[in-house]
């Protein structure tokens, strides 16, 4: 599973130099608008391990953050699962919320709170939150009634059965909406850092924004492909062992 | 004396305007092995959970128990969690006094070997035997069984019920069932639902209500099957 994240994002960076280097190729652009190949190996040697520590920086808020929205979806998503007036109201400020670009509300943070750790945690949090907040809404709020009835019609069920069950028959699919909040993560971490930030691999690639240096850009961008791809790697991983964990050995 | 009596009853789905229940009455007047027949679509199983669950159906007409305070509803479709084996997940939901007896009807069920298996891993059989013998195990007075042998072979069917029938001998079962033989042959009163052309139906006749395989009269059962196949 993680070298096939490593692999796939390989290909899909190498495939997108590739095609910039066919345009520059073919337009006759020269180095300062889209760098050669030369030039962007020259660069990785100087900015990557700098880069790379910025990028473990923005890794640390995307953890933060991403646990965070899972404590908190799962909280709220547990809260509103029932259809009773909590429920729906949950249900209807969740959907209504999740329809708003949460990202725009950014430049609002920054002037309450200013540069630093706490905006960058919010803005990926809440990048997160919502998209984990409505897949685990739906997944608490579908009763599998053909476990649940006997529960119910014998008087046993009690809301952390029925939490249990219901997350139990979805593991995978939560499993698969928790390690892909870790992009939306990690995206809102790094547009918190391109809007006001003084750390992290969004506040370089705004630094070599205003240099109008891409072949740093790139090498930004290769830096956080990898590790976003071993984070999720790891995620998909952990979730798999777990799942094969529950299913196997736990309650004998 | 335990008594189900049911008057009119007209019940439809919400939504709709199919009546799946037309002015149904029918009582049911003793403790027993009773079963539900018909053909499938007639609305046994919709008479079944509205039954088990009276306050959450808006119907027309009159349900009245009488020394019935609990009622619960089986069918053959029931899961049990994937987290544990069988054997962990009964030992949860069954009290401790009823021990000896869910020991005794594991190995009526011929369920000893299955125990340690997830319900997954079972078949169709197995699970609604599992399933069965969790809810013999619940506190009731009324037990409808929807199907509830589905895929369990004829001669283990057979045990089953007859063990019912001597364990629980103070209870009402309803079993829904599209076995005309075994309907005809052990059980007590059958609510036949017809469907035909001429609208819905209903009718109870007799059956032999046999104790053991050796008691079956094999010409009073086929005169009861020949009854029943009348009423539709």
């Amino acid at each position: 599973m993680l070298f096939r994240r490593i692999y796939q994002f390989l290909l899909v960076y190498f495939a997108g130099i590739s095609g910039l280097l066919l345009v520059k190729l073919l337009v006759g652009l020269s180095d300062y608008v889209i760098p050669g190949i030369p030039l962007i190996f020259a660069t990785a040697g100087e900015t990557a391990k700098g880069y790379f520590f910025d990028v473990l920086n923005t890794l640390q808020v995307t953890v933060l953050g991403q646990v965070i929205s899972i404590i908190l979806a799962f909280t709220v998503g547990i809260a509103g699962r029932k259809s009773s007036w909590i429920g729906s109201f949950i249900k209807m400020i969740a959907y209504n919320i999740q329809a708003y670009p949460i990202v725009a509300l950014a430049p609002i943070i920054f002037i309450l709170l200013g540069d630093g750790f706490i905006p960058r945690l919010l803005i990926a949090s809440m990048i997160c939150y919502f998209p984990l907040l409505l897949s685990v809404l739906g997944v608490m709020s579908s009763p599998v009634k053909d476990i649940e009835h006997f529960y119910i019609i014998t008087g046993k069920m009690r809301w952390q059965l029925e939490v249990k069950i219901r997350a139990f028959e979805n593991l995978s699919k939560l499993a698969t909406v928790i390690s892909g909040s870790a992009t939306l993560a990690m995206a809102g971490a790094i547009v918190a850092e391109f809007i006001a930030a003084d750390a992290g691999i969004g506040y370089s690639i705004r630094i070599a924004l205003y240099q109008s240096d891409l072949a740093k850009i790139l090498v930004a961008l290769f830096m956080i492909g990898i590790v976003i791809s071993i984070y999720q790697g790891l995620l998909e991983s952990a979730s798999e062992r777990i799942q094969k964990a529950w299913a196997i050995s736990s309650g004998n | 004396m335990m008594h189900l009596e049911c008057s009119n009853i007209t019940y439809s789905y919400p939504g709709t305007d199919h009546k799946v229940l037309d002015a149904l009455t029918c009582t049911l007047s003793r403790p027993g092995f009773h079963s539900i027949f018909g053909p499938s679509g007639v609305g046994k199983s919709s008479f079944a959970r509205l039954l088990a669950d009276l306050n959450r159906h808006t119907f027309l007409g009159k349900i009245e128990f009488t020394e019935i305070q609990t009622v619960l509803y089986s069918y053959n479709l029931e899961r049990l969690p994937g987290w544990s084996s069988a054997g962990a997940h009964l030992d949860k939901v069954v009290a401790k006094e009823k021990e000896a007896l869910k020991q005794e009807l594991i190995n009526i069920f011929e369920l000893s070997p299955l125990l340690g298996s997830r319900f997954h891993q079972l078949s169709m059989g197995q699970q609604n035997r599992i399933n069965l013998i969790r809810y013999l195990l619940q506190t009731f007075d009324l037990l409808i069984l929807d199907e509830s042998l589905a895929n369990v072979d004829e001669k283990l069917r057979q045990a089953i019920i007859l063990t019912i029938k001597r364990i629980f001998p103070q209870k009402m079962f309803l079993y829904i069932s599209h076995n005309l033989m075994e309907v005809s042959t052990f059980c007590d009163e059958i609510l036949v639902f017809g469907g035909g052309s001429t609208g819905k139906s209903y009718g109870t006749i007799q059956g032999q209500n046999c104790c053991s395989s050796e008691a079956v009269d094999r010409k009073k059962v086929d005169e009861t099957m020949l009854e029943i196949m009348n009423a539709f």
